[in-house]
């Protein structure tokens, strides 16, 4: 039997597999294009009830017992928190149908940690965790998009303050490496860590290590992709070093100015 | 008398909300559903506050807001409406004339204490 195969039949093959890969790319397209107007629509009639509980919690239209109080506000937490599902959403649809660009500037890591760790002041005193901070006075200026890199490091907080137990503490340190002119910041906490087998894949679209309906944590699984894709648009690299039980360690990297 | 408010937004669910939030704090409401209707409505009678969804079926809701002008019937406050919380829509509004950009949906007590500072 011969093994050699003529280069028409090659050809030909070749053709076949270039079509199928244009196809599956529409397909593709046109599920992105999808996924961003039903996110857009989503977001209307969410935008009328929260409006509607909010009128109803504050006393607009008479006066409500605390328990119905308790219950409208549940509305508008799970509503708030559908928005800023469908907000991730659209950020992901976003930047897989046109090319994602930065803002850059010079600006301080500093001022934009404390920035997030005063948003987040609430959220970990009803969670009761604790949130420290240690970042060097002299950290020298990050060279970057401010709020890409305030988003990737608002999801990389929320996610730590969504697997760790109460009691639980939550980090976030900074240093420069004065040789690659980078600096590395991470985003630590002691909650439940992440199988090695895992790693890769959080960073995924879509990936989920839990992926069962009845999983405990609900997400659009995109928040890690969009913090990935925002940290390598800076020319950085962002990971994770964890094991089941041990808490999970985030690192990324941005470029900075000279050290002095 | 009540200050009034034109509320300019293309959804029937979010206007009416807009609507008892702003009626029962004793604004006088109009709501208009496209930027034709926005323009006629204000033209004829201009609001103290334009609340101005920017995406219209009809249109950029900031050209209502150059129209009016161009008509000398601009409102004493116009406040943007927008599902985009981004610096070009905000920079493009601000630009246009106005006061405020409030990414819906808007806390309805920030909304009415906006409205109340702004229309004082």
């Amino acid at each position: 039997m011969s093994t050699e195969l003529d280069a028409e039949s090659l050809e030909a093959q070749l053709a076949d597999l270039n079509r199928a890969i244009g196809e599956l790319r529409d397909r593709d397209s046109l599920k992105t294009q999808f996924l961003s107007n039903i996110a857009h629509d989503l977001r209307t009639p969410l935008t009328a009830i929260i409006t509607h509980a909010e009128i109803l919690r504050d006393g607009l239209l008479g006066d409500m017992n605390q328990r119905q109080r308790e219950s409208v506000s549940t509305i508008i937490t799970g509503g708030r928190q559908l928005l800023d599902m469908i907000a991730e959403i659209l950020l992901y649809a976003k930047g897989s149908s046109e090319p994602l660009t930065i803002d850059p500037s010079l600006f301080s890591l500093n001022e934009v940690i404390d920035q997030v760790n005063q948003l987040n002041q609430s959220l970990v005193a009803r969670k009761e965790l604790a949130l420290d901070c240690y970042v060097p006075a002299d950290l020298p200026l990050v060279h970057g998009d401010r709020d890409k890199v305030m988003h990737v490091l608002m999801n990389l907080l929320g996610n730590a303050f969504e697997f760790t137990p109460p009691g639980g503490k939550v980090w976030v340190t900074a240093s420069a490496d004065h040789d690659t002119c980078m600096v590395q910041i991470e985003v630590g906490d002691t909650g439940r860590g992440i199988a090695p087998d895992h790693h890769e894949l959080i960073f995924r679209e879509f990936a989920q290590v839990d992926a069962s309906a009845s999983r405990g944590h609900h997400g659009t699984g995109l928040g890690l992709t969009i913090a990935r894709r925002y940290v390598e648009l800076h020319g950085g690299r962002i990971w994770v070093e964890s094991e089941l039980g041990q808490g999970s360690r985030f690192f990324f990297t941005l470029p900075c100015d000279r050290i002095k | 008398m009540a200050a009034h408010v034109l509320v300019v937004e293309d959804s029937l669910l979010i206007s009416s909300a807009l609507r008892i939030l702003l009626e029962t704090n004793g604004y006088s409401v109009g709501v208009a559903g496209t930027a034709a209707d926005a323009i006629e409505a204000a033209a004829a009678s201009p609001p103290d506050v334009m609340l101005l969804d920017l995406t219209l079926p009809d249109g950029d809701g900031l050209s209502v807001l150059e129209e009016l002008r161009a008509r000398e019937a601009t409102p004493g406050v116009t406040l943007a409406m927008t599902g985009h919380d981004d610096d070009i829509t905000r920079a493009r509004s601000l630009a246009a004339g106005c006061a405020a950009v409030l990414v819906k949906p808007v806390p309805v007590q920030e909304l009415l204490r906006i409205i109340s500072e702004r229309s004082a």
